[in-house]
């Protein structure tokens, strides 16, 4: 992709860093590996993007399982994913072809369930600094003279306004 | 630092410290009159900002629960948070993207410009652009606004160039507009270095807003008393009707009780609807100058939605001011367009956590995650335009209490025919100039929480068509008054800032001379 570099803000707490392999689980508070496993699955199936590293979904996993951790309502309703997705056919959810996983996951849109973890899925996905960087997006400026002086009008396929328009 | 007494009842009470707060707060102790602001936020500074949008969100946004009711489609994506505004000293101004349009004279007489239009509550202002223009010139002054007052516009960005390209290429008038942002160094602070942050919060102070122009200005003056982490909940009269009191809980969740000379609400559509709601009294048995039954009614947010693009090629839209580009070829009414009111398209742009949260919430899979992993092939227009006012769109109190024992509010907004026929044309508008520039794709985005709150409390030419007069105090109720953009009468087209802080400056000129004649 684009030659960029994504920088989070200083001031905030840097990425987790999970071990790589299946030892993973063991970072997490709440969740076994079961159902971490089963959500790294549902959130890849969510958003499929060949080209990201396992270990950004498992990075979601991990802020859903802070957030549930934090609130038992949450907890509850991660539990109910599960349930609903390993129901949905014979073969546990984890178990099953990308096919047969978009279906298990188009039947149980509408629960509170689903909403939960597809609007989790998206905020955490898409504020990890590792998909900022894959996907072109540099984040925090100000630490760095902000972009004045570092692109703000470096668009050149096509014509450049007329000064002061 | 000034201090007031609470039983102190010669001191004007403003309740928020946003763009109509803060500037009324400053306004009025410029001319000399004692005022205590109170902010249910707490007091941030530049430094506590961060360049992170969902940092950002949660450091300012107001947060509490809300509900919502209603076709519009916010209803369905984010049910709690309907509306968006802030929680901090500052208020949304610490949040904004600083554009800075006026209303047109037609605005302002809306009901007599568009005519009836069935199932609307449309009025005409009880006001007129001359009436305003003064005040706007007096507004764009204090914010520094670009293209006036010899302050040149915002420098082209790499999302601009998109929008001018596919403009010019379709013959509108396209500039990079007018913004509270610094495009040259004024007022003692800096040029902007395009950091692309607005919206959570300046950490430069390129940009105008109440916390760090008003609310300074205000305190040197030795007048005004700013109190942060105070949560009014309730507002008192006295035996002649008039508001006597504020009752508010402080950070350590104390309740004070600050007497005043004159009361202020300025928290935005939503509180201060809910808060003249709950001040029920003997007297005033369904709120607080709710008499005829217009608090909370005819709320408006604007019709405000996004198209975003993918282009062969790099954009690096998050790279800059965010909404730097303006075109205003759909502004004035054209019955031939076939719906009432017009619009103004706007550049947009958002990094890359925020554009994936508000595409399309709920879109999942594979075709959504081809257009976003091209984030950096994308660009972003954008529409505000006027939505129609409807009795039924209100704020209304639910039978649940927050923790300070005030009912949370319930938001119902059903669209209008004229919002649909609008909306359409507008989404052709901005995919038509995208492709003009070489889009491969155009998403059509739909509105996110309601940032532009208009109308819950309006100024109406008769009291019985409204809650204000025309100089936003209510009309059954005479030191009570309203500087957000609830005063509204009608909506607009154009980002209401600069009107809520020119309305904000009229009003200091209005409790000024009525306090001078001793009617106040």
């Amino acid at each position: 992709m684009s030659a960029i570099t994504a920088h989070k803000d200083p001031k905030l707490p840097p990425a987790v860093q999970l071990p790589e392999g299946p030892d993973w689980v063991n970072s997490l508070t709440l969740f076994d590996a079961h159902v971490a496993e089963t959500l790294v699955a549902v959130v890849r199936t969510l958003y499929p993007h060949e080209g990201l590293p396992e270990r950004v979904y498992r990075r979601t996993v991990f802020q859903f399982d802070t957030m549930a951790a934090k609130a038992p309502g949450a907890a509850q309703t991660f539990a109910e994913l599960i349930d609903l997705l390993d129901g949905a056919t014979s073969l546990p959810f984890i178990e099953l072809t990308e096919s047969y996983r978009v279906r298990a996951l188009k039947g149980i849109e509408e629960s509170t369930a689903f909403r939960l973890v597809q609007r989790s899925a998206v905020r955490f996905l898409y504020d990890d600094i590792e998909v900022w960087q894959a996907f072109g997006y540099e984040g925090a400026s100000v630490q760095l003279g902000g972009y004045v002086n570092r692109g703000f009008n470096d668009l050149d396929w096509l014509p450049d306004p007329p000064p002061g328009v | 630092m000034t201090s007031y007494q609470l039983d102190d009842d010669g001191v004007v009470v403003i309740i928020g410290s946003g763009a109509g707060g803060g500037t009324l707060a400053n306004e009025l102790a410029q001319r000399g009159i004692e005022v205590v602001l109170l902010e249910a936020g707490k007091h941030l500074t530049a430094d506590d900002f961060v360049n992170d949008e969902w940092g950002g969100y949660e450091m300012l946004s107001w947060l509490d629960k809300r509900t919502s009711s209603g076709t519009w489609r916010v209803a369905k994506d984010h049910p709690l948070t309907p509306s968006w505004s802030c929680q901090v000293v500052g208020g949304t101004t610490t949040h904004w993207s600083a554009c800075c349009y006026r209303f047109i004279e037609d605005e302002l007489r809306a009901r007599t410009v568009y005519g009836e239009v069935p199932g609307t509550s449309l009025i005409d202002w009880p006001i007129t652009l001359a009436d305003l223009d003064p005040y706007y010139d007096l507004a764009e002054a204090k914010m520094g606004v670009t293209r006036t007052n010899g302050l040149p516009g915002l420098p082209a960005n790499n999302n601009f160039k998109v929008m001018y390209a596919g403009a010019k290429a379709l013959g509108l008038n396209v500039s990079t507009g007018r913004h509270a942002i610094n495009s040259v160094p004024y007022d003692g602070r800096p040029a902007t270095i395009q950091d692309g942050f607005t919206i959570t919060g300046d950490k430069t102070g390129s940009r105008w807003s109440t916390l760090n122009v008003e609310i300074p200005r205000g305190l040197a003056t030795g007048k005004l008393e700013l109190r942060s982490s105070a949560r009014a909940v309730q507002i008192e009269h006295d035996g002649a009707g008039k508001a006597s009191a504020v009752v508010y809980v402080d950070a350590a969740g104390v309740t004070h009780r600050q007497k005043a000379r004159a009361v202020v609400l300025a928290g935005n559509c939503v509180e201060s609807s809910r808060l003249l709601l709950h001040s029920k009294s003997g007297r005033f048995p369904d709120g607080l100058a709710n008499g005829y039954g217009h608090v909370g009614r005819h709320y408006l947010r604007h019709l405000i939605q996004t198209v975003w693009s993918v282009f062969d090629k790099p954009v690096h839209m998050h790279r800059g001011e965010i909404m730097g580009g303006m075109i205003d070829d759909f502004v004035r009414h054209d019955p031939a367009r076939g719906f009432a009111g017009g619009y103004y398209i706007e550049m947009n742009s958002m990094g890359l956590p925020t554009t994936a949260a508000f595409m399309d919430p709920g879109w999942w899979g594979r075709d959504f995650a081809s257009v976003i992993e091209q984030y950096a092939n994308m660009a972003g227009i954008f529409m505000s335009g006027e939505d129609m006012p409807q009795a039924g769109n209100r704020v209304t109190l639910t039978d649940e209490v927050d923790a300070y024992g005030v009912p949370v509010a319930n938001i119902h907004y059903d669209d209008h025919p004229n919002d649909l026929k609008m909306r359409v044309h507008g989404y052709k508008t901005l995919t038509s100039i995208h492709k003009a520039a070489g889009a491969k794709r155009s998403v059509e985005a739909p509105a996110y929480p309601a940032s532009h709150n208009l109308g819950s409390n309006r100024m109406s030419a008769r009291p019985e068509d409204g809650v204000l007069d025309g100089n936003a105090r209510a009309w059954e109720v005479p030191n009570l008054f309203i500087a957000d953009g609830s005063n509204f009468a009608t909506g607009g087209a154009c980002n209401p800032t600069l009107t809520i802080v020119a309305l904000a400056i009229r009003q200091a000129d209005f409790i000024a001379g009525q306090m001078s004649a001793g009617e106040l």
